[in-house]
C-alpha cells in the first residue's frame, strides 16, 4: 500500500482526475472530499462491502417458493 | 440466441431483450448481460437472468409493493448513461434475498436495479438514504409476521 503523509486541506491526485482531499481533522475523524469523474462511484467500503454480500445472498442458488414472497 | 439456464432451461433469447449493465451488480462485475422474465402470474416477482452464466439468476421485485413513495433520486450523468432523460423512462426493481427461514425474507431498498426497457440498458444504484435499508424485511406471505400485526390493530380499531 502507498503510503503518503497530508496536513488538513491537502490532497493526493489519482491518475489525472481523481483528487482525494482531507477537509477536516478533528475528535479522531478526518473528513474527506472526492473529486472525480461521474462514472467514477465512490462509496464507504463498508457500504460497499454490504451490498456485496447481500448481492451474493440474492443470487438464488436453490429453488425457491415465489407464489407467496410479496406481502399484499 | 440459446441460454441454458439451470432453472429455466433453454432459454431462446431475442438479441433485444438483453440488457447491458453500465455498472455491475456490485460482486458480479464479470456478469454484464441479463434477461428478465416474469415470475408466475400473481407472484409480482421477476427473475433476472444471466446470459453468460446460466446458472446465476437473482430474483427481483418491485420496492413500490412494499413502499409506494419509493423513488429513485437520479442524476443527469446517471440518466445519461442508461441514456434516459426522465425517471419515467426506467423501471425500478430491488433484489429479493430469500433465505431458508421466511422471516428472514427480506428485499435491498438501498441498492437497486433501474432497467432502461427500451434502450437495453441497466445498472445497480446505491441511493445515499437512511431510510432505505439494506435488508428490508418483508415478513409477508404465508409464514410472515405480518398477519397477527394486522390482527392486533383490527382488535385495537374494535376496542
Amino acid at each position: 500500500m502507498l503510503v503518503l503523509t497530508r496536513k488538513e486541506n491537502e490532497s493526493i491526485m489519482i491518475g489525472s482526475d481523481i483528487e482525494v482531499k482531507v477537509l477536516d481533522l478533528k475528535d479522531n475523524q478526518v473528513k474527506i472530499g472526492v473529486v472525480a469523474p461521474r462514472s467514477v462511484t465512490v462509496h464507504r467500503r463498508e457500504v460497499f462491502l454490504a451490498i456485496q454480500a447481500e448481492n451474493a445472498q440474492a443470487a438464488v442458488p436453490h429453488e425457491v417458493d415465489v407464489s407467496n414472497l410479496i406481502p399484499r | 440466441m440459446q441460454v441454458t439456464t439451470t432453472r429455466f432451461g433453454v432459454l431462446e433469447v431475442a438479441p433485444e431483450s438483453v440488457y447491458t449493465f453500465t455498472q455491475p451488480i456490485i460482486g458480479f462485475q464479470e456478469y454484464r448481460r441479463f434477461v428478465l422474465l416474469a415470475g408466475p402470474s400473481e407472484s409480482r416477482v421477476y427473475w433476472l437472468q444471466s446470459t453468460e452464466s446460466g446458472e446465476l439468476a437473482f430474483l427481483l421485485m418491485n420496492p413500490r409493493d412494499v413502499m409506494p413513495d419509493y423513488t429513485v433520486p437520479l442524476n443527469p450523468h446517471d440518466l445519461s448513461e442508461l441514456a434516459a432523460s426522465t425517471m419515467e423512462e426506467l423501471e425500478v426493481y430491488t433484489l429479493v434475498v430469500v433465505p431458508e427461514d421466511p422471516a428472514k425474507i427480506r428485499t435491498n431498498l438501498k441498492a437497486p436495479i433501474v432497467i432502461n426497457r427500451k434502450r437495453h440498458l441497466a445498472k445497480q444504484t446505491v441511493i445515499d438514504r437512511n431510510d432505505y435499508p439494506i435488508q428490508y424485511f418483508l415478513a409477508g406471505g404465508k409464514a410472515g409476521a405480518r398477519e397477527p400485526r394486522r390482527d392486533q390493530s383490527h382488535a385495537r380499531t374494535n376496542a
